[in-house]
């Protein structure tokens, strides 16, 4: 190391290396991936994200969701997350082609959001979504300051919240979502990954008898040695 | 020049140390305060994830938030102001003349301490990425790029201006620093934030950064600190030395391809993950090499011995877990559970941050020409920054062997996973608690320690050296 050139050189190769490798590497494979057409349907997917949905990606960011919140499926047999109901196939690079900004998050706090749409129980209503976010739960924070607490004057807003229990707000008063609280609410309502591509189809999984094959095997091999 | 008892401990305390006082000074002080920050932060989080309701109301501080506000105080206050005192110190010493062009080093860090507050103000008023340990607004990643580059400037010339023709590993390792983080970050903002590359790309690309900022940034600042003061400390020669270019490019050259050890199973190239289980394996060499050269850190006595060999113990137990939980039968089992955490405390507090207070404990003293100013503030926070690493790692690794149990098993709702954990979460708070005393302790010895070695004006330049005095009055 007493040949700085070297040593420079050395350090510059080693990040360029790894950085060609892993992102460059990564780029070549998937940077040119396209919505896929389902002939079937006529439809491509995924489809694009709506312009609603794309602010409240932004939403999504910045509150910070993604430090408890995942939005990947992992394949079924790896993990529950199928028999959790989060989605019947695993997430693939085609389905975030469209998002400014995909936030894949590393842990499991709260459930996983990247098929919330398109799960098999159905989607979250608009509403219920909102009155989740308004109230919070034994295990989620709420975000009041996503709403606002207005006098009504003359009609209610149509966007205002219903409460089963009327004690929830201020007589005279409703609670109206604040633009940030409806973007949001429709970009989680846009998280679909239901669509099968052919790069998601599960694998079948392996027969659990694992002696079964190479018993199939010998089999097949008595039946050929027969004739 | 040693003219009263009182001044015994300039014994070796000379001009190169001198000179360099001031900003050195001033970006430990930062680093501690940002440590303090800091740990408030991390405890407001860690009661956040068993009363979700602590602090709601305020938009400002929600989970997310605080933990994106604790991650970047600690990283990029803490851990850079330090690691960049500790690196130019030793460059200094090691290159056998005092620091030039320090006025770089002042400007710098008034400026990279200006952006990480802008950079925290944004992320509690919304501006933050969501990418791990890059939760920086873009608009302040420019600023810190060239406070960085400012910052440094003196070590660089240190290094080639240095006296001696041979190097020594503490050297390459800070170098690899100074040189490594800017050259990160200007790829990742590029990729991310400028030209935003597509879709999924972009969480192989943060974490190339974020695996980048451990294994050529953190890791080496904290090694450069080991690997000079552990000699120094225990007077020992360090055993296999010849091995030590070893580790070294082990780790600069396999250490970030370990980057996709969070993909697995994810919506990325499948290679990515089995690239990075090849790599965690193959950086283990790094691992055992340094263990070749580090253990005599067994053998001495003293206080910043006692840090550095904490440190060590977790710096080897990070790579070996790090190594172990990428494989996907483990992580199916690990991953997204409070067990990435713990790691990440083993990693950035058990180890790199104990390097770097052994450093500390080591370099203040022959910084200001002064001992510690209070010998129980000293023990004190050894004892308890031990005891809260040690129970907040032990209480996270139980939270997440609990919550990976819980999470396979599909007949559990998920707020049910999060009920079981809470136990070991309420742990997880206390420990932080003790870790914040702790730190506040350092911070108020910091505090009086740099103020007494600001006013006293010191005759240094006597080039004689006798460890022992200094070591015995930071134990």
């Amino acid at each position: 190391m007493k040949n700085a050139p070297l040593f420079f050189l050395g350090l510059l190769g080693a990040v360029t290396f790894s950085w060609a490798g892993l992102v460059l590497g990564s780029h070549a494979q998937l940077g040119k991936l396209g919505p896929y057409f389902d002939e079937a349907e006529s439809l491509s997917f995924p489809q694009p994200v709506s312009g609603l949905a794309a602010r409240g990606e932004r939403v999504y960011a910045d509150l910070g969701c993604a430090a408890c919140h995942t939005q990947q499926v992992r394949r079924p047999g790896y993990g529950s997350d199928q028999e959790r109901g989060w989605g019947d196939r695993q997430s693939v690079a085609r389905d975030y082609i469209f998002r400014g900004r995909p936030l894949l998050g590393d842990a499991r706090i709260g459930p996983d959001l990247a098929n919330l749409a398109g799960r098999k129980a159905g989607a979250p209503k608009q509403e219920e979504l909102l009155r989740f976010l308004y109230l919070g739960s034994k295990t989620h924070a709420p975000y009041r300051f996503l709403f606002e607490s207005r006098e009504i004057v003359g009609q209610r807003s149509i966007h205002a919240l219903e409460f089963p229990d009327a004690m929830m707000t201020a007589p005279g008063h409703e609670i109206v979502p604040t633009e940030r609280a409806r973007t949001l609410a429709a970009y989680l309502l846009s998280l679909n990954q239901s669509h099968v591509y052919p790069e998601a189809r599960p694998v079948p999984r392996e027969e659990p008898a694992t002696e079964a094959a190479p018993a199939a095997a010998e089999k097949a091999g008595k039946a050929e040695e027969k004739p | 020049m040693i003219n009263a008892p009182t001044h015994a401990s300039l014994a070796e305390v000379t001009a190169i140390d001198t000179r360099g006082r001031g900003p050195l000074l001033l970006l430990l002080v930062a680093a501690v305060a940002w440590l303090v920050l800091s740990g408030i932060l991390a405890l407001i989080a860690s009661i956040q994830l068993h009363s979700p309701a602590f602090l709601a109301e305020y938009s400002w501080l929600t989970h997310g938030r605080t933990q994106a506000l604790r991650e970047t105080a600690f990283v990029y206050g803490w851990a850079a102001n330090a690691g960049l005192a500790i690196g130019l110190w030793i460059l200094a010493r090691l290159g056998g003349s005092s620091l030039r062009a320090l006025n770089w080093t002042i400007m710098g860090t008034l400026f990279w301490n200006l952006g990480v507050a802008a950079g925290l103000v944004g992320i509690a008023t919304g501006d933050m990425t969501s990418f791990a340990l890059l939760q920086l607004p873009r608009y302040v990643q420019p600023l810190l790029l060239v406070a960085y580059a400012a910052i440094a400037i003196p070590g660089v010339l240190a290094w080639s201006g240095r006296r001696m023709n041979r190097t020594y590993a503490s050297q390459w390792y800070i170098i690899a620093a100074l040189f490594l983080l800017p050259w990160l970050l200007i790829a990742v903002q590029s990729m991310l934030f400028w030209a935003p590359v597509r879709g999924t790309l972009q969480a192989v690309a943060a974490g190339w950064y974020a695996q980048g900022t451990w294994t050529l940034w953190l890791a080496p600042l904290a090694l450069a600190g080991a690997y000079y003061v552990v000699p120094k400390v225990t007077g020992r020669v360090l055993p296999s030395y010849e091995f030590a270019p070893l580790a070294f490019w082990t780790l600069i050259v396999i250490g970030a391809w370990t980057g996709g050890r969070h993909l697995i199973g994810g919506p990325v190239p499948a290679w990515i993950a089995t690239v990075a289980v090849v790599a965690s394996v193959m950086v283990l060499f790094h691992h055992v090499v340094l263990w070749l050269n580090l253990r005599v850190v067994f053998s001495g006595t003293g206080n910043a011995i006692v840090f550095m060999r904490f440190g060590f113990v977790a710096y080897l137990a990070s790579g070996v877990l790090a190594a172990f939980t990428a494989f996907r039968g483990i992580a199916a089992f690990a991953q997204f559970t409070f067990m990435t955490p713990a790691l990440e405390m083993l990693g950035l507090y058990g180890a790199i941050s104990m390097f770097f207070f052994g450093s500390i404990y080591f370099m203040m003293p022959r910084l200001t020409g002064q001992p510690w100013a209070s010998g129980a503030l000293v023990v004190g926070h050894r004892w308890l920054v031990m005891l809260g690493i040690a129970a907040g790692i032990v209480a996270l690794v139980v939270a997440g062997w609990i919550q990976g149990a819980a999470l396979l098993d599909p007949d559990l709702a998920i707020d049910a996973v999060l009920e079981r954990v809470k136990p070991a979460l309420l742990a997880s708070t206390a420990a932080h608690l003790i870790l914040l005393g702790a730190n506040l302790l350092l911070f108020v010895n910091v505090l009086q320690s740099a103020w007494a070695g600001c006013r006293a004006n010191l005759p240094a330049g006597t080039p004689f050296r006798q460890p022992a005095t200094l070591e015995a009055t930071a134990s």
